[in-house]
């Protein structure tokens, strides 16, 4: 019976870990881009969002962080820049405005924490996030 | 020989031997099936298991809420359900704005800065000198103080044509955001006219370029325009419907003032009260086939005394274009000036400035090359008692290597031909190393 059973449970872990190593790269393809729930943001403001250009919604102070876990996919499919380019961008717009580079978060549980405890947060994530924070947009 | 005895023996002994091999089949037999056995009593108690938590589960259901009736009728004023969940709210907005208060409190200051070094053929600001040179050491600071006050510092060490080190404030600008589409800054700042002005600051690094067009340099290396003015300044952007955006300016301050040659901005006041005012705007296509580009006009007027007393009513309009993106940076701006001398009877002077840089951001570089010139009429007091208010013509061209995210080499190759208080042709050939930090 145990030689039976042991070669499907190795197949099924197998199975399991090809499945999961599948979800996991489609889910490292698809950027999310969250804001804490008093941010009211559409998809077209993301890119200024991140850039700088775009401070407010409405009245709420908006407070942008990247997440380095999923930043490459983010400037590559949403901000279309090189990483080269995206710090070389803040770093003018720092020295020319005073304004305030995004923190810099390492991990989508990171990322969440912030945008849920800071009013004005956003920030992306590279699986489907939780309702305790609104969906911008997905990419 | 051999008796019933021996035979028995045999005969157990066979048996016995036989017994040995048999019992462990028997054993791992009975072993199969025991698992069996186990498995199927196994499977039994987790669907009692799986009853027993579900009766327990709706029991647990049916205490809650007889025990939330019985609190009910017994504190009328106790929060019900729907009453526990505004309870529930308020604490959410209690942590949040308790959270919002620490992020106001943010009182950790980040510095942040560029420096550079050098080596020409000429010095880069003075063509007198030659040789290896420091350029500056520029800090910058952006407290932020809250969601609407923002601040700029910069502080600039940098060697003077003699080799002293002398510290300015170049910027020093307090601000109040009102939204995006207005700031208001009061302080010391980059006057904003065209587009170099308030692009590439003094930190090298920023610039592709090895430095500044010569009539815009700053003040103290030889630009013959006011590139900083003391007082309020009101700046923003308004989105277009159709992917764009309309960027405006408008300031005022202290008149600035010629001292010894060099165009002082007046930080502490200047002593007749008279004000410089004026104004930028542009649009950016921020979508589409130029997405990148920007036009825009600006103008000045202020009124400027030098040693000598004279006093001049500057003029100052024109109008820029850039095109920015991935791949390319190109520059152009027109300055054209119609001073009127107002201490004397030299009447009004029109002269011109400009320039055309054109970029290429390559993998490995940014090659660049840059057409300037400045006509200036030698009768206006506001140039005549400028150092550098002399006409020329510049051709350059070199090329911005990044080492990596934040050092950058720079070569550049150039010819300057003065054109009228002198009379002079000027190769050089400049090399920079630009970090920032």
């Amino acid at each position: 019976m145990r030689s039976a059973v042991a070669p499907r449970l190795h197949g099924g872990v197998l199975l399991c870990m090809l499945a999961c190593a599948s979800l996991g790269v489609a889910q490292a393809d698809e950027v999310y881009v969250v804001c804490n729930t008093n941010v009211s943001l559409r998809a077209t403001d993301v890119r200024e969002l991140f850039t700088g250009e775009k401070g407010f919604a409405g009245s709420v102070r908006l407070a942008p962080a990247d997440n380095g876990a999923v930043q490459a996919a983010f400037l590559e499919k949403v901000l279309k820049l090189n990483a080269t380019r995206y710090a070389s961008l803040w770093t003018k717009k720092a020295f020319r405005d005073g304004a305030n580079p995004p923190l810099v978060k390492s991990s989508d549980a990171e990322a969440l924490a912030y945008v849920m405890q800071t009013p004005g947060g956003c920030s992306y994530v590279g699986s489907a996030p939780p309702a305790t924070v609104a969906t911008v947009a997905k990419f | 020989m051999r008796g019933p005895i021996y035979t028995l023996s045999r005969r157990l002994l066979a048996l016995a031997l036989l017994l040995t091999l048999w019992l462990p089949t028997i054993a791992t037999a009975a072993a199969a099936a025991s698992d069996a056995d186990r498995i199927t009593e196994l499977e039994q108690e987790l669907q009692q298991s799986l009853r027993l938590i579900a009766e327990l589960t709706t029991r647990v259901q049916q205490l809650e809420g007889a025990k939330a009736q019985e609190q009910g009728q017994a504190r009328p004023g106790a929060p019900s359900g729907g009453g526990r969940l505004d309870a529930v709210e308020s604490k959410v907005a209690q942590i949040e704005s308790a959270s919002a208060a620490r992020r106001g409190d943010d009182s950790g200051l980040a510095m942040h800065g560029f420096a550079d070094v050098g080596y020409g053929t000429r010095n880069p600001f003075n063509d007198a000198l030659k040789g290896f040179n420091i350029g500056n050491l520029d800090f910058y600071l952006t407290p932020r103080l809250g969601d609407r006050t923002v601040t700029l510092f910069e502080l600039v060490f940098e060697a003077s044509d003699e080799g002293a080190v002398s510290v300015d404030l170049e910027r020093a600008q307090v601000g109040y955001v009102f939204g995006d589409q207005a700031t208001a800054w009061l302080g010391r700042f980059h006057t904003p006219y065209g587009y170099t002005n308030t692009a590439m600051h003094h930190g090298a690094w920023v610039n592709d370029a090895l430095r500044r067009p010569s009539f815009l340099q700053f003040e103290d290396h030889g630009g013959i325009l006011p590139a900083h003015t003391v007082g309020a300044w009101l700046t923003g952007t308004v989105h277009g419907a159709n992917g764009g955006k309309v960027q405006y300016d408008a300031y005022l301050g202290n008149s600035q003032q010629i001292v010894d040659g060099v165009l002082d901005m007046r930080s502490g006041g200047n002593d007749h009260g008279k004000l410089i005012v004026g104004g930028r705007l542009g649009y950016e296509w921020t979508d589409g086939p130029v997405e990148g580009l920007t036009i825009g006009v600006h103008a000045l007027s202020t009124s400027i005394e030098d040693n000598a007393l004279n006093r001049t009513q500057v003029r100052v309009y024109g109008g820029y274009g850039v095109y920015d993106t991935d791949r390319w940076e190109h520059i152009a701006e027109l300055y054209f000036f119609g001073n009127e001398d107002r201490s004397g009877t030299t009447g009004r002077h029109h002269s011109s400035a400009g320039f055309l840089q054109l970029g290429y951001r390559a993998a490995w570089g940014v090659p660049y090359a840059r057409y300037e010139r400045a006509s200036l009429d030698q009768s206006d007091n506001y140039f005549q008692a400028q150092a550098t208010g002399f006409s020329y013509t510049r051709g350059s061209v070199g090329v911005r290597y990044d080492i990596d995210l934040k050092s950058a080499l720079k070569l550049e190759l150039s010819r300057t031909n003065t054109t009228d208080r002198t009379i002079s042709r000027v190769n050089e050939i400049l090399a920079q190393y630009a970090i920032r930090f």
